[in-house]
């Protein structure tokens, strides 16, 4: 076979902490990446927290640093609001497919002066509060966003829907017009004939990060859906300074502030009947931190933990469970059986197997650890990559202990919550590490083949 | 005061974190009334795409010849707004940060007046800090394209094999007359019951086959010189090389047990390597008489999540070992009957809990939870004294053998290595990452990074990516044509330097030599990490801190003390 050199660029598969590690690790070396992210900006869910465990760091302040450096780095294309349609080839020669979706604002105009978001009227649930608040249809997802210039979310925008009933030739009652954002746009930055696109590249190496989703709370049919009853992201949002309440803890049905809060472990994990049987690993300590910043923020309520094994293996985690303890959270070991609403009130029944006792709390508001999943859509693209995952829909290493980082395609890498789930050290350390296998394979610069390969005779 | 001085002040509000304490609006109106500035502003995140641009629009706009970022500490964003400054053509060290977060209104968000009257303080000293700044820039070094990692077990192989990958020589130096590690011990891995050997020895052949790997068996580091791009490394064989970057992977070794009060010294009471080694031998005897024991008590948190006697850490692995000791044990002795204490079952891994559950199910295994108070020796048996905390009654097991999965730490001698290569430790002793969630395998010395479980307990595929994570931060090094270094360093006032030599002993990097002819001292610049102490206990102020000089620092002062009693 004749040999020919690698193409010096890497793929790097979505912008949350570990895609973007991996990005700049093998940036800085020289190498080119082109980093794909499926949202219109980078930046994943670790900007959704309030604080990080167990340190308390604000995540705005030590992840934008990271997300300008991409933005700004003389190595890096990001290509936001994009997807990986189809890949062909092997190691040192992938041709990958890229659908740059239609943003309809051409951002070689826009100066992100957010003139057309203050006025649009088109109104959805935001993704980046987990849906707490609503967002805008022209957008940015969050003040900080890379790129911090918006989009227009073709499902929710007015014009399109006109446009749609125009073209349908419908009867009945016309939608407005509305293109109030053209309006008022100063630069003329709105495109509306602006397309999707093809982007067609070829690259040596591929990390992919794709990162997690929480499992719905309608999963668990013995809890109430709620709006005061929220999920592990959700009540970041509400202990964020940056998020929908500024910092103050509000319940989402009446806005009051909440006096007692609980909080229940393994919902959905553990839990082959109802979820899934791993464990997310991340929880208890999430929860030990909402505990202590609630407590932080409310230093008269009172936090119950509901959970079956306390985990806390990392570096300070331990420790840090002690320290919520003796800030005043109470920690019972069982099962809640049911959640649902009386009155004003989230009734949570459970069982505490430590007195052997049947316990009823009247709460305010109760958070649920929902189990970690693969994100929405990967399994779509593993397949697209031919890429094995195991039986949750997680990359599979192609030896648990000895490669958990090299996927079954040579020259395609996994790092972060797409191998399973982990905390944020984990997920930093494999994205520098699928970085390093990719400069290894750079720097060989022809495609290792297994010894293990069939032999026709 | 220069009079062409033109001054830019950017006030972030970090969300809450600063304006929740800090009247920003006041702070802005303030200072922009302050001689020398020319524009002043307050902004949601400054460290944001946006914040960024607001202040190299400025720059531009307003022919800025200085930038205060009023911000949260230095060590988080310098970095960032001295790139942005740059980017304008504007000197980098004509932007100085004034830390008003947490030394600021995190200390004081009692007392917003206050906060703000002391934001106000902090801006305008640095204001006049920044009017006597030089204009600096970066030192060049060269650079040793060769790596020495310490310690020849999984970490310290798959780090020397990623980083010889990349192109790059190696030398791998190992304590013991083997490569390997703790690995070699293992009868077989959780949770897929594979014997680790072969892989293990893959790896062995991979690296004593590679061509850039140089392994020293036997060896040990005995003393470290340099810095980051040269550090000469002498090894207990006078052999000296010259190399890079090193990266530390020295392992663990488990708490002796007899070092734990609860636990008496006793022939068949082991710990958790000791039962591995039957484990690989095939041969499960009670170490006293050799018989075959019938019960077996492992007892989990055995030194570990135990501050009164042990360690209040977690040692991570211990779980899951346990498990798969107890599957391997029925494995050998199908009749046998094992026990479990523990305090929380900790199986967070992939495919952890399941193996755990399927162990609960079909080993017939005793999973009793509640803290074993008492072992000790009773005739020909072991009693355990413990308490199941679910059915709230004291338990006593007579075992024939006891397990202790004991906590882990670091190698004996890790101290003495971590003050060799000016590296810190934690409290227990693990070497310690110059940022818990982001830089996770770095060192704060630069060119010495981490891996494995030197740094923490962790199981085999953590460890590996931690080695991986370490080789990718070596192989970005090396990348480079050159290093560079920040300039601001001490320089030496000769003609005030009565060459006391009291600054050679403060400083903690070894940079600082005296000249004995010219009785002066002289300052190595490239070892010069800026810290100051020589600056502070110089006894005729000759050594003088770039761009913190004593004149600065009381100018600070002065200005600081000016806003008091207000």
């Amino acid at each position: 076979m004749e040999k020919s050199a690698f193409t010096q660029k890497a793929l790097v598969i979505g912008g949350g902490i570990a895609g973007i590690q991996a990005a700049l690790d093998i940036a800085d070396t020289g190498y080119r990446v082109l980093l794909v992210e499926r949202t219109p900006s980078i930046g994943g869910h670790m900007l959704q927290y309030a604080e990080v465990f167990p340190t308390l760091d604000c995540p705005q302040c030590i992840m934008t640093p990271k997300m300008v450096e991409v933005s700004q780095h003389p190595n890096i294309t990001l290509l936001t609001y994009a997807e990986v349609k189809s890949i062909h080839g092997s190691t040192g020669h992938f041709r990958v497919e890229i659908l740059q979706k239609s943003r309809k604002v051409d951002h070689t105009k826009c100066t992100g002066c957010g003139a057309c978001w203050q006025k649009c009227p088109g109104r959805t649930a935001s993704e980046y509060n987990a849906g707490v608040t609503e967002r805008t249809a022209i957008y940015i997802p969050f003040p900080q966003a890379v790129p911090a210039k918006p989009v227009i979310d073709l499902q929710h925008c007015r014009y399109i829907h006109y446009r749609e009933f125009i073209e349908s030739k419908q009867d009945g009652k016309k939608p407005p017009e509305c293109r109030i954002c053209e309006r008022v746009c100063p630069v003329g930055a709105i495109d509306w004939d602006q397309t999707d696109t093809i982007i067609t590249e070829e690259v040596a190496a591929i990390v992919v990060a794709t990162g997690f989703d929480l499992m719905e709370i309608g999963n668990i049919t013995e809890y109430a859906i709620d709006p005061d009853v929220v999920n592990g992201i959700q009540f970041e949002r509400l202990l964020s300074p940056g998020g929908p309440t500024a910092g103050v803890v509000k319940r989402p049905s009446d806005g009051k502030i909440p006096q007692e809060v609980v909080f229940i472990s393994c919902c959905g994990s553990r839990d082959p009947e109802h979820g899934v049987p791993y464990c997310s690993r991340v929880c208890c300590m999430y929860l030990a931190k909402q505990a202590v910043l609630y407590k932080h923020a409310v230093p008269d309520g009172q936090v119950y933990i509901f959970y079956i094994d306390i985990r806390s293996t990392g570096k300070g985690y331990e420790q840090f469970i002690q320290r919520g303890i003796g800030e005043g959270t109470i920690y019972l070991r069982g099962k809640v059986s049911r959640v649902y609403r009386e009155g004003e009130k989230i009734k949570v029944v459970g069982a505490d197997t430590l007195s052997g006792q049947r316990v009823e709390i009247a709460a305010d508001m109760v958070v649920l650890a929902m189990a970690v999943l693969p994100a929405q859509g990967n399994g779509t693209l593993f397949s697209r990559l031919g890429i094995a995952t195991d039986t949750h829909g997680f990359v599979q290493g192609n030896h648990h202990k000895f490669a958990p980082l090299e996927t079954s395609v040579p020259g395609i890498f996994v790092a972060g919550m797409a191998q399973g789930p982990k905390d944020i050290p984990d997920a930093v350390a494999q994205g520098s590490a699928a970085a390093g296998k990719v400069l290894a394979l750079m720097a060989r610069n022809e495609p290792s083949l297994q010894p293990s390969v069939g032999i026709l005779s | 005061m220069k009079p062409l001085e033109r001054i830019g002040v950017f006030v972030c509000h970090c969300g809450l974190n600063i304006a929740g304490t800090v009247d920003v609006k006041k702070v802005v109106a303030e200072i922009s009334r302050y001689p020398g500035v020319v524009f002043a502003t307050d902004y949601l995140y400054m460290c944001s795409d946006p914040g960024q641009e607001l202040m190299r629009k400025a720059i531009r706009e307003h022919h800025l010849t200085g930038v205060i970022n009023a911000n949260c500490s230095p060590s988080l964003h310098e970095r960032t707004f001295r790139r942005a400054a740059a980017a304008e053509g504007l000197n980098p060290y004509r932007e100085e940060v004034a830390n008003i977060r947490e030394q600021c209104s995190w200390p004081h968000a009692h007392d917003k007046e206050a906060a703000t009257h002391k934001a106000i303080a902090i801006i305008k000293a640095t204001i006049e800090r920044l009017r006597l700044n030089l204009q600096l820039t970066p030192l060049v070094i060269p650079m040793t394209k060769r790596a020495l990692v310490i310690g020849g077990g999984i970490a310290g192989l798959q780090a020397a094999l990623d980083v010889a990958g990349a192109g790059y020589p190696v030398t791998v130096i190992e304590k013991d007359n083997r490569l390997g590690g703790h690995v070699n011990e293992l009868s077989t891995t959780f949770p897929q019951l594979a014997s680790p050997g072969e892989r293990l020895s893959q790896l062995i052949d991979t690296v004593n086959n590679n061509p850039l790997v140089t392994v020293y068996l036997n060896s040990e580091v005995t003393e470290v010189n340099g810095y980051v791009g040269n550090f000469d490394v002498k090894i207990n064989r006078d052999i000296t090389e010259r190399v890079g970057a090193i990266i530390a992977a020295t392992g663990y070794e488990l708490l002796p047990h007899f070092k734990t009060p609860q636990f008496p010294d006793d022939k068949d009471i082991i710990d958790g390597l000791e039962f591995e080694a039957m484990l690989q031998k095939r041969q499960i005897r009670r170490p006293s008489d050799g018989i075959t024991p019938r019960d077996v008590v492992f007892v989990q948190c055995a030194g570990s999540r135990d501050p009164e006697h042990g360690m209040p850490y977690c040692s991570r692995i211990c779980c899951m070992y346990t498990a798969k000791q107890v599957q391997q044990y029925r494995q050998a002795i199908p009749d046998g009957q094992a026990y479990v204490c523990y305090m929380d079952i900790r199986s967070d891994a992939k495919g952890f809990e399941e193996f755990v559950q399927q162990v609960m199910r079909t080993e017939g295994v005793l999973y009793i939870r509640g803290n074993v108070s008492r072992v000790f020796r009773d005739g020909d048996k072991i009693k355990v004294w413990t308490v199941d905390t679910l059915t709230n009654q004291s338990l006593e097991i007579a075992a024939d053998l006891v397990v202790l999965a004991m906590a882990m730490q670091p190698r004996e001698g890790i101290r003495d290595l971590a003050r060799k290569l000016n590296i810190s430790l934690d409290e227990f002793g693990f070497l310690t990452e110059a940022h818990l969630k982001l830089r996770p395998v770095e060192s704060l010395t630069a060119g010495i990074y981490l891996a494995g479980t030197a740094q923490w307990p962790r199981d085999i595929p953590d460890t590996l990516a931690s080695a991986g994570a370490a080789a990718s931060k070596v192989i970005s090094l090396f990348s480079r044509q050159e290093l560079t270094h920040e300039p601001v360093v001490t320089q030496v006032d000769e003609e005030v330097c009565s060459g006391c030599g009291v600054c050679v002993n403060v400083c903690a990097y070894k940079a600082i030599t005296l000249d004995e002819k010219r009785k002066v001292a002289i300052v190595n610049e490239a070892l010069c990490e800026g810290c100051g102490a020589c600056a502070a206990t110089c006894p005729s102020k000759a050594m003088q801190h770039k761009n913190w000089t004593h004149r600065q620092i009381m100018t600070m002062i002065d200005v600081a003390a000016a806003g008091r009693g207000k």
